[in-house]
């Protein structure tokens, strides 16, 4: 069979950066290729020069086997490619037949005075809804959906422009389970009907699950590509990495600590008219919070952190009642946090790495309130080396880091402190694998070193793989907490979904 | 098909590079010495065309100006820098000069007028602040209503009547802005008697670095402990306070305040000063040097416009343009910088 898409040889360059080297990948109608890479391998450059954003250095794009020029992004929607992004392109306040005709809306009348067709526009739009299982009005606002339906939308969107290539750029990174699965089965579904999808993502589960061959990047390079039963979690790891990851979990066996629990909530309830929640953490201790999105484990983090204020209940430190009433006070009592969504509440993108890290330590630095530039660069230092931030500077803006060195910079922050209670949200979300490796490590030593560790996170393997204790919480409650040979996927699983 | 060699490995060599010193001017250093060169062609350009630039009144005259303009500029760069706007600022300087001279023609005397002036501003600048971080309302819209109200305030309180002061009657007033020492005048010496501790405060304190944090991503301080909502009360009340001392220089200087259109504009004055120096509007960067070089350079640009025999009907389109082409070699270089 002739291939549907080749690219061939493709080289692209940046000041200081070879972004991609000698690439060449192909694709056939009806197959998903899965795309994977660590961050920076050039997975990205590689989508924009097939959207057309970017223009190769070397090489060429061949569709059909015909060469094609992609000089624009509407060049390659003009020739079927179309690529979904990860920050989602649709206007919030038009509504969803208006998002997926946007620009393009069926109009009558004459060429001087067109308008548009509203019930053609409706009636296309619910055709598409249907073909992608979305279950909503054509007329309801794209403000109002889900962050997965509004992924349907942009999915319906790029059909209706007749894609015979659809390209998946991290598609699933803020869905949740149930929002995930659809998606899935809406991917294997335009398969079936003979679209060629490329698939880019982090989660190597959706990969194996969906992928008919994998093609892997490494510093911009093709290393490999893997069909069949060769598509495993291992092999496509040690391509990434380039080498065996070995002991990707290393638990250690840490001591618990005795006493007091570090962290002890009693009847905490995190917002106006939600459950009240119990639950205790000891020294040394890493629990992790299970549960579908939207369970509310996000809002117990925020409510413990002070971001909002709980309505009621007790928060004891080490035994000790405290009031916390905004993130000061629950610095001051020793929690902190590492926010889900870094880029927004965890680092701040435009100022240097030095000052991210030293920012809550900056008064406890300097006395009499003045601020220790000095101390700032040491402090900054010593974390670089302790965490391997790799950066070329200190004194670059924190932008410039790859989103696992951001994540470290994010705890360096708090490590500066020495907390008490750890508290991680989504800890390695958007980070790349080698990355999140360094990170499992540092959170078993920080717990050997006696912290208390709460763990948010989505990713099953990685609460099977990190926590002494799992608890599982299922719309704003505790739905039950497994410890030693209890925790497992399947037992999470049944507690989440609240069966 | 061709596929690559799946043995190929490739070394990674960084590790020498993520030790190496970078040595780079900061950028706000860049934006201050290109603001500053600026400044320094605008007068040289001016002086040499019309040698009287340099007389002894007209550097008197733009110093003093450029210190007055500075003093409410450095509150509204403050306000800027922590991811904030003043638009009351024009308003402000007439209600506060308006009510000094009420207050002073009625008898009271000097010193209780200052405290009754800094008092009121105190107040006008929390409540900014309070309505800003406690009730989450854009800064844009407080302070527009202040624009309007304080304004509207002015004219109630004089019935729409110039207030004027006599000089003689009140010479201590009078004095803030004429007196001088050595031939600089007093404005001058109030401008670094403020703008030391301020640059101080930005530039070597915590709450002072917080401020550009608070600037950069208010929900990121939030979130690492920095009291935002306070910061930025702070940030209101020393723009306030400052455009209080400006509105008495202002009046003392010109020594009588039309309510209808003293202190016009100024809020744009101070906002573009702020930029021209260095400022990001959407926060986190600035620098207060940068401020005072920006006035400088809005009041030069006033004076060569006369000097260099060009109608002042023009005065406002070369601020505009001299504004846009900064704004253009600022982003041209930021964006050379990034590469």
């Amino acid at each position: 069979m002739k291939p549907l898409l080749e690219l061939r040889s493709i080289s692209k360059s940046f000041p200081g950066v070879r972004a991609l080297r000698d690439v060449s990948l192909s694709l056939n109608s009806g197959e998903v290729l899965a795309l994977v890479g660590e961050n920076g391998a050039g997975k990205s450059t590689l989508l924009k020069i097939l959207g057309g954003i970017l223009q190769p250095d070397k090489g060429g794009v061949r569709i059909e086997q015909q060469h094609c020029h992609l000089p624009s992004a509407r060049s390659a929607n003009a020739l079927g490619i179309q690529l979904i992004h990860q920050e989602l392109n649709l206007a919030d306040d038009l509504n969803v037949a208006e998002n997926i005709f946007l620009g393009r809306q069926p109009s009558r009348g004459p060429r001087w005075l067109s308008m548009t067709d509203r019930r053609t526009l409706h009636a296309q739009s619910a055709q598409l809804l249907q073909r992608v299982g979305l279950g909503v009005s054509t007329r309801s606002l794209v403000r109002s959906l889900s962050i997965g339906e509004r992924q349907l939308v942009e999915v319906a969107k790029a059909l209706s422009a007749d894609a015979r290539i659809l390209v998946f750029d991290e598609p699933t990174s803020s869905l949740s389970l149930t929002e995930t699965n659809r998606l899935l089965c809406v991917v294997e579904q335009l398969r079936d009907r003979g679209v060629a999808i490329i698939y880019v993502t982090h989660r190597l589960k959706e990969v194996i699950r969906l992928a008919d061959r994998v093609a892997v990047l490494r510093d911009g390079q093709h290393v490999g590509t893997l069909t069949g039963a060769d598509v495993t979690l291992r092999s496509m790891v040690d391509l990434m990495v380039g080498r065996e990851i070995q002991h990707f979990f290393h638990k250690t066996n840490h001591r618990i600590g005795e006493g007091p629990p570090a962290l002890e909530v009693r009847n905490l309830q995190p917002k106006a008219a939600s459950y009240s929640v119990n639950f205790a953490i000891r020294r040394g201790e890493i629990v992790g919070f299970a549960g579908l999105i939207g369970s509310g484990r996000t809002a117990l983090a925020r409510a413990l952190f002070g971001v909002d204020s709980p309505c009621g209940g007790e928060i004891r430190i080490d035994g000790r009642s405290v009031r916390i009433r905004n993130p000061t006070d629950a610095i001051s009592a020793g929690i902190v946090l590492v926010p889900e969504d870094r880029k927004t509440c965890g680092v701040l993108l435009q100022l240097s790495i030095c000052f991210n890290v030293a920012l809550a330590a900056l008064p406890r630095l300097g006395r009499f309130g003045w601020y220790n530039r000095t101390a700032e660069t040491a402090l900054a230092r010593r974390f670089q080396g302790e965490l391997g931030i790799r950066t070329p500077s200190l004194r670059h803006m924190a932008s410039v880091l790859s989103g696992g060195n951001q994540q470290k910079v994010v705890l360096a922050k708090w490590l500066a402190l020495r907390p008490k209670v750890l508290i991680l949200d989504e800890p390695t979300r958007g980070v790349d694998v080698g990355a999140k490796s360094e990170i499992y490590r540092l959170i078993f030593d920080l717990a050997s070193r006696g912290m208390a560790v709460m763990m948010i996170s989505s990713e099953m393997d990685e609460i099977v793989g990190v926590a002494d204790r799992v608890i599982v919480m299922h719309e704003g409650r505790i739905a039950g907490e497994l410890t030693g040979n209890r925790i497992g996927e399947s037992s999470i699983m049944e507690l989440a979904v609240g069966t | 098909m061709n596929e690559p060699n799946q043995a190929l490995t490739v070394p990674v060599a960084e590790e020498h590079e993520i030790n190496s010193v970078q040595l780079r001017l900061s950028e706000v250093t860049v934006q201050v010495l290109i603001i500053f060169i600026l400044l320094t062609a605008l007068i040289a350009v001016t002086g040499w065309w019309d040698p009287n630039f340099f007389s002894r009144f007209n550097l008197r005259s733009i110093a003093r100006d450029t210190a007055i303009w500075s003093l409410f500029a450095l509150g509204q760069g403050i306000v800027i820098i922590s991811g904030g706007i003043d638009l009351s600022v024009g308003s402000l300087i007439c209600f506060f000069g308006v009510s000094a001279i009420i207050l002073l023609e009625s008898g009271v005397s000097f010193p209780i007028v200052l405290l009754i002036v800094f008092g009121a501003a105190a107040v006008i600048g929390m409540i900014h602040g309070i309505l800003i971080s406690r009730l989450d309302l854009q800064p844009f819209l407080v302070t527009l209503c202040s624009l309007l109200t304080f304004r509207g305030l002015a004219r109630v309180l004089t019935h729409d009547q110039t207030a004027s002061f006599d000089a003689a009657e009140h010479p201590l007033f009078r004095a803030l802005a004429t007196w001088s020492w050595w031939g600089i005048p007093m404005p001058v010496f109030l401008l670094v008697a403020v703008l030391i501790p301020l640059g101080f405060f930005m530039h070597c304190t915590v709450p002072g670095r917080y401020m550009y944090a608070i600037g950069a991503n208010a929900e990121a301080a939030r979130y690492s402990g920095v009291r935002v909502g306070l910061l930025r009360t702070w940030s209101y009340v020393l723009c306030t306070m400052l455009t209080a001392v400006a509105a008495l220089l202002e009046a003392a200087d010109v020594g009588s305040v039309p309510p209808s259109s003293a202190g016009m504009a100024y809020e744009m004055y101070g906002i573009t000063g702020a930029v021209l120096g260095g400022c990001a509007l959407r926060g986190g960067r600035g620098s207060l040097i940068g401020v005072v070089l920006g006035m400088a350079i809005l009041r030069v640009v006033k004076s060569a416009v006369i000097f260099l025999g060009i109608s002042t009907y023009w005065t406002f389109a070369v601020t505009g343009l001299v504004l846009l082409g900064a704004v253009i070699v600022d982003s041209a270089i930021r964006q050379r910088r990034a590469k």
